[in-house]
């Protein structure tokens, strides 16, 4: 069985998606599945202001990084037939309509669970790799804070 | 005494005006007292360190669980990544 590849970062430079997707595609892969997130300029919610200047993202990078690791250990225990993963989180100061992370999978067949992983990988993300962003606005700035709290051995 | 760094992030540094501090503890001192600690240290952060997430040399911690030697700890709010 050829060695999949695993690609977990903390970077400040723009995402390749590109790049990513030929890092994670082997002879043998016929899917991927990507989901990228990206700064949302406006907002609809009850009581803040629509608008959003630019996002500032920081990483407890080594935990952060160990943590993608975990998240990709999971995957692969989840769904055995996945082939490649990227997990990367952009950090530093992103304005709107740019992509902050990446999640990919790959797989021999789309039918074999990389829309599934990939969907876990995010989620996973947003619970236990330790990134936080600020959101700047027009009338200063707010940390925005996650409602998971994780749990021994996680 | 056990030499100890904590660093802090988003949040709880705003709340100490603190990244990263070296710190002496009695041995065997667990997550919970070291936030007692530094609730004498930073009286004004005493609502936010009840509520911190904290982690030992990279993992999450909770608190009971004993602080080693060298360890590095670190005290950040609920992950917001993504």
């Amino acid at each position: 069985m050829p060695e999949f590849p695993t690609i977990f970062s903390i970077t400040e430079d723009e995402l390749n998606l590109d790049e990513l997707l030929a890092q994670i595609t082997l002879t043998s892969t016929g899917a991927a599945c990507f989901f990228t997130g990206m700064v949302r300029g406006a907002t609809q919610r009850d009581g803040l202001p629509p608008e959003t200047e630019y996002l500032e993202y920081e990483a407890y990078t080594p935990m952060a990084e160990a943590k993608m690791g975990q998240v990709a250990d999971e995957i692969r225990q989840r769904w055995p037939t996945v082939e490649g993963i990227a997990i990367v989180q952009r950090i530093g100061r992103l304005y709107p309509q740019t992509p902050t992370v990446l999640i990919a999978c790959t797989a021999a067949h789309r039918d074999t669970g990389v829309f599934e992983a990939a969907r876990y990988g995010i989620d996973r993300l947003k619970e236990i790799v330790p990134v936080w962003k600020k959101e700047i606005g027009p009338d200063g700035g707010t940390w925005i804070e996650g409602g998971y709290t994780p749990q021994p051995g996680e | 005494m056990n030499e100890i760094t904590v660093l802090f992030f988003a949040t709880m540094r705003d709340h100490t005006g603190e990244r990263k501090i070296l710190l002496d503890v009695p041995e065997n001192t667990p997550v919970s007292g070291l936030k007692t600690l530094l609730a004498e240290r930073y009286p004004h952060a005493t609502g936010a360190l009840d509520a911190t997430l904290v982690s030992i040399n990279r993992d999450y911690a909770f608190d009971e669980d004993i602080i080693p030697a060298g360890a590095e700890v670190a005290m950040f709010p609920h992950v917001s990544g993504g």
